[in-house]
């Protein structure tokens, strides 16, 4: 089912007088494809989960309008709308056992018994907890507690599925394993799923489609590589990607960027004061120290030798975090106890962005 | 050479002793009997039990005893102290009742005392758990409720009583009547007034050939009184318990279509059951030692010639005087039956108390 998003605002009105409102969600428009697993990322306190529950129907927005497909269901109440929602901490209800749990909504829809069993038992496999039917949801792991609240949000078959940071409470080993189940699952039953997360690694490894919020306001959609590769402003650039891409204060100057007096790179761009962006992954270690153009010196505190590749943490005057970190393939010989190193830049994983918007500037 | 020797061991002897007994004092893995038997050689730790144990072995387990004695003299006279041998014969004048005489009857105590508390307890159970629901979803003046719904617990019983008898008092005669009181003015009942609560003119059922008498009207006065007078408590103790129930639950409900009566039913009731399991054990106990609000609302002599009586107004009818022997034995009675009516609660309360 199409989900689309038109003009949605909530605003959370100040507790007490004279306290100021809080624009959780501020004129949200997009327009989520069907099918289509969908990740809406950001920091805490950036209206996701806002969002979120507004889809639910739990939450209603102060302005705007929800359609699923062309039906507007902006007032309609949460039962009414299709949907399955996983709640952060599951909800389950703790006096019933897990197939009383996943029964309960078919139970509401006045299901007949054996359809119901039956229903159950194939959600129950579809994320393979047939054979904890029988238990209460405090015998369960957080892990098989989320796979059940993933069967009971499905068992009804819902147009849309609904997870709230659906691998916050996992340790890290479960996440994996868990968002590898929630791409599956989602392949599978093919329902357009939407899920809130402030891991941007997790988001981008099993989102379709990637929604990167802060402060209420969307700050871009797309594909996650799209994202990653050509992001719209400083904070998308900065939010993704781990390592976090290094920030340089520059200028651009007759056609060259400049980081500190060093010129890094060519470029069309007119003259101004740019903030710099280079992906940790967009350095080339230059060994040759006569070429003293297009290249950056860092100045280099030690190396981190991660197996695969390892990573160079250097500072340098311009930057605007206290590190900056390269990483280099491990084949790369790097000399001993050297203080400076020079890098090559790759151009594509360098970005501008306007220092007083922080656009991008493309 | 061989002294040496001895005094050696010895020595080494008192050490493995002193670890011994450390070792003993720090592990609390000792065996339960063997605990007991340290507890009890301990003289300072009779000691410190001694106020409470002198205090309970007069107050408590004396009587108690006592009790259990006197109910078998057969005959007994509690103010000369006369009894004819031992036996069961204080039960059989219980049971077989001596209403002829002008006394109590005790089966008709004890019919009075099981209907009043089976039918008042779970009633107003059931309905502080209502009215702490409708409590608990609203916002507005919540305090200004709560407060209002907890003033009756603040309120002496006796007073109470004496209040609810006006309500359904029928002063004067049918011809010249002062007030049919306010119940049968709401039953537009002004000329043909229910007298609810009047000791000889109530209306009755006669069961058993007169056996067993029902004042049906006197019940429903007590009933609703019980109801009444039984919700603040409950009230204060499922309100604060379905405060404390996660949100999170009524929202995924929400999201799983349940209606308000099925999320009451399977979500609520089940989150408070031990709660409510806990309000009906103890309002069983209270309400089989009912007493207080019916001296309150009929008197002494509770209704007409104990047509109201409870068991425990049975036993205090007798407590003095030359039949105290049907006290012991009807207080054996009561003691007995709490104690098999709480058994059952347990068993049932076990398999369905569903939560923690």
């Amino acid at each position: 089912m199409k989900i689309t998003l038109q003009n949605l605002t909530k605003i959370f009105p100040g507790r007490k007088k004279g306290e100021k409102e809080v624009r959780a969600v501020d004129d949200m428009n997009i327009e989520i494809p069907s099918g289509k697993l969908v990740g809406l990322l950001g920091p805490s306190g950036c209206g996701k989960s806002t969002t979120l529950f507004m889809l639910s129907g739990l939450e209603s927005p102060t302005s705007g309008k929800i359609l699923f497909d062309e039906q507007d269901v902006t007032t309609l109440a949460a039962e009414k709308r299709g949907i399955g929602l996983v709640f952060q901490n599951y909800a389950l209800y703790p006096h019933m056992t897990v197939e009383q749990n996943i029964r309960f909504p078919l139970d509401n829809m006045r299901i007949k018994k054996d359809e119901g069993n039956a229903r159950a038992l194939d959600a129950a496999r579809l994320v393979q907890i047939e054979d904890l039917l029988q238990r209460k949801p405090n015998e369960l792991s957080g892990g098989q507690q989320q796979r059940v609240a993933i069967a009971r949000a499905l068992v009804k078959m819902p147009n849309v599925l609904l997870l709230d940071e659906p691998l916050s409470n996992l340790d890290a080993r479960l996440r994996l394993q868990t968002r590898e189940e929630i791409k599956r699952i989602q392949r599978e039953t093919g329902i357009t799923t939407v899920f809130v997360t402030h891991d941007q690694e997790e988001a981008m490894s099993i989102c379709d489609i990637m929604v990167v919020m802060k402060l209420g306001i969307v700050q871009q959609i797309g594909e996650p590589q799209g994202i990653y590769d050509d992001p719209n402003n400083l904070f998308v650039a900065n939010f993704l990607g781990t390592p976090p891409i290094n920030i340089f204060k520059g200028k651009v100057e007759g056609g060259k960027i400049y980081i500190g007096d060093e010129a890094i790179l060519e470029t069309d761009v007119a003259d101004q004061e740019v903030y710099v962006g280079i992906r940790p992954e967009g350095f080339i270690y230059e060994p040759n120290n006569r070429i003293r153009t297009n290249v950056l010196t860092l100045n280099v505190d030690h190396v981190e030798v991660m197996g695969r590749d390892k990573s160079v943490v250097s500072t340098h005057e311009s930057s605007t975090k206290p590190t900056v970190r390269c990483i280099i393939d491990s084949d790369v010989a790097l000399p001993k106890d050297a203080d400076k190193l020079r890098f090559k830049l790759k151009p594509n994983k360098v970005f501008l962005f306007n220092a007083e918007t922080e656009e991008r500037i493309r | 050479m061989a002294k040496n020797k001895f005094r050696n061991k010895s020595a080494k002897e008192v050490e493995a002793d002193l670890v011994l007994n450390e070792d003993q004092v720090a592990t609390p893995t000792l065996s339960r009997g063997e605990r007991f038997r340290r507890g009890v050689r301990s003289q300072s730790g009779w000691l410190f039990v001694a106020p409470a144990l002198i205090l309970m072995l007069i107050f408590t387990f004396y009587p108690i005893v006592a009790a259990f004695i006197n109910a078998f003299k057969q005959d007994y006279n509690g103010i000369t102290g006369y009894y004819d041998g031992w036996g069961f014969s204080n039960f059989v004048h219980v049971v077989k009742g001596d209403k002829n005489s002008g006394g109590a009857d005790f089966v008709q105590c004890l019919v009075n005392t099981l209907v009043f508390t089976f039918v008042s307890v779970p009633v107003s159970t059931i309905l502080a758990l209502l009215i702490s629901v409708a409590l608990n979803s609203i916002k507005k003046v919540q305090k200004a409720y709560q407060t209002i719904l907890f003033l009756p617990y603040l309120t002496n019983a006796l007073a109470m009583g004496a209040v609810f008898a006006t309500f359904f008092t029928v002063i004067g005669t049918k011809s010249n009547t002062d007030t049919v009181g306010i119940i049968n003015l709401i039953l537009g009942l002004r000329n043909n007034p229910i007298k609810w609560t009047d000791k000889v003119e109530s209306p009755v059922w006669e069961l058993f050939n007169g056996r067993l008498n029902i004042p049906w009207a006197k019940y429903i006065v007590l009933m609703v009184y019980e109801v009444w007078s039984g919700l603040p408590f409950k009230i204060l103790i499922l309100f604060s318990a379905l405060q404390s129930i996660n949100k999170q639950y009524y929202d995924a409900a929400k999201v799983d279509g349940a209606s308000r009566w099925t999320t009451l039913w399977r979500i609520t009731t089940p989150m408070v059951s031990p709660q409510i399991t806990y309000l009906l054990v103890t309002g069983i106990m209270g309400g089989m030692k009912q007493y207080s609000a019916v001296v309150g609302i009929f008197g002494e002599q509770m209704g007409l010639n104990y047509d109201m009586g409870t068991m425990v107004g049975y036993i205090y009818k007798y407590i003095e005087g030359d039949k105290t022997g049907l006290a012991f034995a009807g207080s054996l009675i009561l003691f007995v039956i709490i104690m098999v009516i709480t058994f059952i609660n347990n068993r049932i309360t076990k398999k369905h108390t569903t939560y923690r």
